[in-house]
Formats: structure tokens, sequence, C-alpha cells
């Protein structure tokens, strides 16, 4: 995880819906697209933390205004449980138009659903 | 898109904004070539006024696998004139028995969406 003085403009928060707890211990990866190349540039991977979220997950420097791609390793998580789940993974694609905004993104995840929203 | 028999994947997408079916959601569904990691496009169509897509897929090519219904959901908020945080919604699932059934709903706004296994 990248260590910032400043909060990251980007923040998220993993919770089980089936358990009601955080989900701690997932892997993600935060990515942009470059779209001269329609590439996906990987700007950060870590795990949650026991509260199921991930300080530093970009500065305010790297925040550009561009399309972004949070993937969470969902199978895995649900794997390390010993459960089979639905989805291999779950990836949330989002439009960051204001980077002087705060963006809070949540993923409530189930082994047979996920949902996801524009928090605050 | 097909036939006289129902296929074994079906989707409903609903607009959970304005509380009715999304009409005229452009999706496709691909499956994922697991020697070569490269997505396979199988299918695509729109949604109908119920906000549902008959003939997805026939059961012959249901093969277990690793799936993605992708959605074109900015582009249906953009024909609303309105603007959304997602560009597109991917579902990546996946199928472990052909004859399985599997609903896979998508309820969306302009700031969240949600999908689950249904029925």
């Amino acid at each position: 995880q990248l260590s910032t003085t400043m909060a990251s403009p980007l923040t998220t928060h993993v919770l089980n819906t089936a358990k009601g707890v955080p989900v701690a211990n997932i892997a993600l990866s935060l990515h942009r697209l470059d779209h001269s190349t329609e590439t996906w540039l990987l700007i950060n991977a870590g795990h949650t933390n026991t509260d199921g979220r991930f300080p530093g997950l970009i500065t305010k420097q790297e925040f550009l205004c561009g399309v972004y791609k949070l993937r969470f390793e969902t199978a895995r998580y649900w794997e390390s449980m010993g459960e089979p789940s639905f989805y291999p993974y779950a990836e949330i694609v989002f439009t960051i138009s204001d980077p002087d905004q705060k963006y809070h993104i949540p993923l409530l995840l189930s082994q047979y659903s996920y949902s996801t929203y524009r928090g605050s | 898109m097909m036939t006289s028999k129902r296929s074994p994947l079906t989707t409903h997408v609903l607009n959970t904004s304005d509380g009715v079916p999304a009409a005229r959601v452009s999706l496709s569904l691909h499956r994922l070539d697991s020697q070569l990691k490269l997505w396979n496009m199988l299918n695509m169509g729109m949604t109908d006024e119920d906000g549902r897509c008959p003939g997805l897929i026939s059961r012959e090519a249901f093969l277990p696998g690793m799936y993605k219904l992708r959605f074109e959901t900015g582009a249906y908020w953009t024909s609303l004139e309105r603007d959304s945080f997602y560009p597109y919604a991917e579902v990546v699932f996946t199928v472990t028995d052909s004859m399985q059934n599997i609903h896979l709903p998508l309820l969306m706004s302009c700031f969240s969406y949600s999908t689950y296994m249904g029925s």
C-alpha cells in the first residue's frame, strides 16, 4: 500500500452481507484506463485491512480525470472462508470527472450477489 | 438470437431510479477461452420493453466455464440525458453445470448497481 499523510481521495469499503462483517484481507487492485492504448495501468494493489478498508489507495497527485477500475478478488476470499461463490472476481469500472471531489466506492458482497454505489 | 427453447441464461435489467424496466440496454455475452485468456463474444443484443433479453444462449452452447455479461449502462443513462458514474457494468460469473438455469438481474441507478444469482 502507498503510505500517505493525506487521505486518499478515493476510498473503498468491502462488506460481507451474508455475515454482517467487514471483508478483511481481500486482494484488490486499482487501475486507470490509458485511452490512447486502451490498456489498464495498475496504480495500486494490496489487501483490505481488518475493517475491510484500504487506506492510501491513491494520492491526490495521481488522481487524474479518467476511467478507473477497482478489481476485487472475491472468489479467493470465499475460498479462504471454505465457501463456493458465483463470481470469480468483481470489477467496478467508473468515471472520475472531477478529481477535486472525494469518491467512496463500497462493495457489498455475498457468495451469490454484489452491489456497489457512489457513497461518502 | 434463437429459438423456441428458453435460454439457460436470462437477465433482467431494472432502472431503480425510476422504478421501471431498463429498455433498450445494449448487452453482450462472452465466454473466456481459458487457454488463450481471451474473451470470445457469443451474442449481443438489447433488452426489450420489459428489460429482458430472450435467447441469450442455447443449452448446447452453455458449456461450463467463465462468462461475462456486459451491459452498456453508460449509453443507457446518456439516452435518458443523465450523467452516470459507470461507463458500463460487466458481471463475470462461473458456470459449473451446463444443465443449470442462471438468472442474472442487474438493478441500476445512475450511481449504483447490484446483481445477484436469481431464479
